[in-house]
């Protein structure tokens, strides 16, 4: 380096340090994000993750779901007023009197859902219509709350396929299928699809 | 250094306070018996280059308080920042902060002879607003 070049930095130098700056302020600053503790950012990734994948499921839930066929919003309907409203109705509790009408309406003793392994048992049962279709109306209780299932001996017009189908109608949560002589829906205020999953498997 | 290179009161304790997080969170990187300054500069050219200069996010209120300079002081200061950014980097590491050319030419991952001749034009650049501005002030 040479002497004026020497010169010239000290004088640029000297003019440059002369500003003062008091940087207390940013020093405590500094200091608070330091002892801050430091969400990782997996933990952002993995939060964006999980809101984008319920986002989608509701969205494609919402968008993409089949119609729920007109029996079961019947059917979810029948559970609004009888079961959720309690609007009176005359019931069989005797499960032996509920087998003996079962019988009748041609629904076997072995298609009655046995619920009892998941903690609900049955209650009581009558005759409804839905759709100006006779069913057997069976409701299971377990500490206050209560599963609709109904049932009817399949007839040649039934809407229902042998896979489980879930549906929605209101609040009501509902999961149907047929087999080779029934139709079934499951309805309740929470999910019941594993539950028609397993009656389902039970009918095979 | 930060305020001269980012020229904005907001954005160079932005700059301070990301490359002083970084140096913290990264301490074990840091060699130590190795220049601990040239560390903490490299660190600060590469916040300063990744976030970019426009979008660092300036605190609403700026922290540090400064004290006006001097009338030779200011003039220098304005000269140096209207230097191009690449000049007046090298001035800074070199001439202000007394860095050789071969830690700067480290610092900003530079051959040295990039760095030599930049702080060669910078000087003459700003050799010349000086007297400029000198020569403004006697008329």
């Amino acid at each position: 380096m040479t002497s004026p070049d020497s010169e010239f930095d000290q004088r640029v130098r000297a003019g440059i340090l002369s500003e003062a700056i008091d940087t207390a302020a940013l020093e405590r600053s500094l200091r608070d994000r330091i002892q801050r503790p430091r969400i990782p950012r997996w933990a952002f990734a993995a939060a964006a993750g999980i809101i984008l994948a319920i986002v989608s499921g509701v969205t494609y839930r919402t968008l993409f779901r089949p119609p729920t066929p007109p029996l079961c919003i019947a059917a979810a309907e029948d559970h609004r007023r009888e079961i959720v409203n309690g609007e009176p109705r005359r019931w069989l509790t005797d499960v032996a009197a509920i087998r003996s009408l079962a019988l009748k309406q041609g629904v076997p003793a072995s298609a009655i859902p046995a619920l009892g392994a998941v903690g609900y048992r049955l209650e009581r049962g009558r005759l409804c219509f839905l759709k100006k279709q006779i069913f057997l109306h069976l409701v299971y209780a377990k500490d206050g709350d209560e599963i609709s299932v109904y049932l009817r001996p399949r007839g040649s017009d039934s809407p229902f396929n042998h896979s489980v189908h879930e549906a929605f109608a209101g609040p009501e949560d509902l999961a149907y299928f047929q087999t080779d002589r029934l139709s079934t829906v499951f309805v309740a205020r929470h999910n019941v699809l594993r539950f028609a999953v397993k009656q389902r498997f039970v009918l095979q | 250094m930060a305020r001269r290179l980012t020229m904005d009161a907001g954005a160079s304790e932005d700059l301070v306070q990301d490359t002083m997080l970084l140096a913290w969170r990264g301490f074990h990187q840091f060699e130590p018996g190795t220049n601990a300054r040239a560390w903490l500069f490299r660190i600060l050219f590469n916040v300063f280059h990744s976030d970019g200069r426009k979008a660092m996010r300036a605190p609403d209120v700026p922290l540090c308080i400064v004290r006006p300079m001097l009338q030779e002081a200011a003039e220098i200061a304005e000269a140096l920042e209207a230097l191009a950014l690449d000049k007046r980097t090298v001035i800074l590491l070199c001439v202000v902060e007394g860095f050789t050319c071969r830690e700067a030419a480290e610092i900003l991952h530079l051959p040295i002879g990039t760095v030599m001749s930049r702080l060669s034009r910078a000087r003459q650049e700003l050799r010349a607003m000086l007297t400029s501005m000198a020569q403004e002030v006697v008329r």
